[in-house]
């Protein structure tokens, strides 16, 4: 009798929260069927360490593209320019060790501060001219395709012969070596990975220790664990598969960072709430003292410095600057922040989500490459899913509002 | 600073919107510890003599004073620093975000600084935000709801909750009755006379002329622009009524410049 009620306020709590977090739950759940139904077609092929770690590889310069393109589209905008910025930034790149002769080392920091600087100036055009961001982004789109073309017209492909700017895109964190336990599994990949686990299990539990002190409605208690075990078992799975191959590959690294680093500006510093709030009601947020001129800034120069790392992931994974580098990258980040969470109307969207976002239209790409199903039904199927997050979306958010 | 110098003076403030000239040259006075009702017809100027005041609009002339001293109000920002809040007549929410992100927004508490990067104390905003609720008596059941789920009146409370948590000197309110129950009115009102015993001094523009009754010491009228009318609030509600709907539809036009001063 007692153990029948607990288990229906048990289902009513966890039937409460999912829909509460749909968006959230709903994204993971999908990637992960996703990633099963592909196992499942590709005979295992598709969860090979091999297979997922090329995954992560070739979703990185989307995936960094992706989380600026939450900010933007989280205050109302949208960034047309970044594909053929990305591109272009990454022919400066080749052209700066090739013909400039200057080092790795002087040459990333050159063009992460000229993506900066295009940032801004877009910034500028939709902040301080009052141009429409889809406007001053579509000539951002034509002139950085005109600039990258000029860049690249001499030599058509600008090889980079440098290893070291080649390995961001190719090369794995090394290994530590003489250890004699499970031969063949990375593993320093599998440390960072347990200790990523284990900080994320402390942080929480504090995280909800102190919450209790102010908010009755902190999450139930077998929801809470549910959620713990859920996210590390998740961790542990990516973690394991990546450390069967090689290990974690710098751009994984990259990605990492980026993603860790973002969300933490979203969701715990001041500028990330500013950015909600500018694009959750702009009047209101100017009203209270934020500057919608100084967020619009640091949203699109934050755009213009991801961009360019997008465009040192490309030139780098393909050891060479090319004329067509960065063509519809914009399109697959805003699809990925779309597929991600982000709404169209402004102030809601989450790095997490993008990131997730873009496994999931990498991982269609990948698994149906893997079958051999013909790239026009590729683009069919990705739009079914663009168009189904976004129905999803809508849907929840009615009835939410209810 | 003596007790008879105006906590707020603006002084023939003019303000056209293209065409329309929205303030032709108001005086306003504001004394400490004062509550002032503001009334006139829709359109009269009465929100954008109070934007002037917060900051959102700049006036195209005249002066402000607080407590003596000429004051620079040349955004939202400057205003709230110099202890000026107002409560907007859409409330300027971010229906996005939760109570407490709503109740800080443009002032959110910081537990760490490193150079431009702030990071937030979410838990000192969310345990401040329930105690201002439960100061204000407002029923909302967590601070970390978010803003687009609540009732007109529980915005509303939100929007006051905001203006009034950070020890402010003047508290400007545009319409706070508007759209609300009768039982919600009574505790708005409260509020107000609450926040008048803790020493704040206070603007309340209202439509409903026995709440501007009940809580103001003084009655402001507006009339196309212009100041109409400058009284104590006095007399039996009937006859005040009939006297101000005099002023606002512009039956009476005999205002002499002082009467309000005597005071
Ligand atoms: N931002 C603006 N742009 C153009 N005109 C404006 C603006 N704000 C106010 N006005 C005009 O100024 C005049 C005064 O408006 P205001 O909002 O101050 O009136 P009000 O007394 O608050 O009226 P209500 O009781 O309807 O709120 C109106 O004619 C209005 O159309
Ligand atoms: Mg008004």
């Amino acid at each position: 009798m007692s153990t029948k009620r607990f288990k229906t306020s048990f289902m009513k709590d966890v039937s409460k929260t999912l829909r509460q977090n749909i968006r959230d739950w709903g994204m993971y759940i999908a990637l992960l069927t996703i990633m099963a139904i592909f196992t499942i077609t590709t005979k295992g092929v598709f969860i090979s360490s091999r297979n997922i770690g090329n995954l992560i590889d070739q979703t990185g310069y989307i995936a960094v593209l992706a989380v600026g393109m939450t900010l933007v589209i989280v205050i109302r905008d949208i960034d047309l320019s970044v594909g053929f910025l990305a591109g272009f930034l990454g022919a400066v790149a080749a052209i700066s060790m090739v013909s400039w002769h200057l080092p790795v080392y002087a040459s990333i920091p050159v063009v992460l501060g000229l993506g900066v600087l295009a940032g801004l100036l877009t910034g500028f055009l939709v902040a301080q001219m009052k141009i429409p961001a889809f406007v001053a982004t579509l000539a951002g789109w034509l002139g950085y395709r005109g600039a990258l073309q000029l860049a690249t017209m001499s030599r058509g492909t600008i090889i980079i012969p440098s290893d070291a700017f080649n390995a961001i895109g190719n090369g794995y964190i090394p290994d530590i070596p003489g250890i004699g336990i499970l031969p063949g599994v990375h593993k320093l990949t599998l440390i960072l990975g347990v200790v990523a686990i284990a900080l994320f299990i402390i942080s929480a539990i504090n995280n909800r220790r102190k919450m209790r002190a102010y908010d009755s409605k902190v999450l139930a208690m077998h929801l809470f664990i549910i959620e713990l075990v859920f996210v590390s078992a998740l961790v542990g799975a990516i973690t394991w598969v990546l450390a069967g191959y090689r290990g974690l590959s710098w751009t994984g690294v990259v990605v990492l960072i980026v993603v860790i680093f973002y969300n933490f500006v979203m969701s715990r510093t001041v500028l990330g709430r500013h950015i909600y709030a500018v694009g959750g009601n702009p009047e209101a947020a100017e009203l209270s003292g934020i500057s919608v001129k100084k967020v619009t800034y640091v949203v699109f120069a934050s755009m213009g410095l991801l961009a360019a790392l997008s465009g040192i992931l490309f030139a780098s994974r393909f050891k060479s600057a090319t004329t067509t580098a960065g063509t519809l990258f914009e399109l697959d980040a805003i699809a990925a922040a779309f597929v991600g969470g982000a709404s169209p109307s402004g102030g809601v969207g989450k790095v997490t989500g993008s990131i997730v976002g873009a496994f999931v239209m990498m991982s269609l790409t990948s698994g149906m490459n893997l079958m051999g199903i013909d790239i026009s039904y590729q683009y069919i199927v990705k739009a079914l899913v663009l168009a189904g997050a976004v129905i999803f979306d809508i849907a929840a958010r009615n009835r939410a509002r209810e | 600073m003596s007790e008879t110098t105006p906590i707020i003076e603006m002084q023939n403030i003019k303000k056209n919107f293209g065409g329309v000239q929205a303030l032709q040259g108001v005086d306003l006075v504001l004394h400490h510890n004062e509550v002032l009702g503001l009334v006139g017809d829709n359109a009269a100027g009465k929100s954008t003599l109070m934007k002037i005041l917060s900051g959102a609009y700049i006036p195209d002339e005249g002066e402000i004073f607080i407590e003596g001293k000429k004051a620079h109000i040349a955004n939202p920002w400057n205003a709230r620093q110099q202890g000026i809040e107002m409560v907007y007549q859409d409330l300027a929410l971010a229906d996005n975000l939760d109570v407490a992100a709503n109740v800080f927004m443009g002032r959110e508490a910081a537990s760490v600084k490193l150079g431009p990067i702030s990071i937030m104390d979410e838990h000192y905003m969310g345990q401040e935000t329930q105690r201002l609720l439960n100061r204000l008596k407002i029923d909302i059941s967590s601070v970390r709801l978010k803003v687009e789920s609540l009732s007109g009146g529980q915005r509303q409370a939100v929007a006051i909750a905001r203006a009034t948590a950070f020890n402010n000197k003047v508290t400007i309110m545009d319409e706070p009755t508007a759209a609300l129950s009768v039982a919600a009115i009574d505790k708005v009102l409260d509020l107000v006379r609450e926040l008048k015993a803790q020493g704040s001094s206070i603007i309340i523009i209202s439509h409903r002329l026995e709440d501007i009754y009940k809580v103001s010491d003084r009655m402001m009228v507006l009339r196309h622009g212009r100041k109409v009318c400058d009284t104590p609030v006095a007399g039996n509600i009937d006859d005040f009524r009939e006297r101000v709907v005099a002023y606002i539809v512009g039956a009476r036009d005999d205002f002499a410049e002082g009467v309000g001063k005597q005071q």
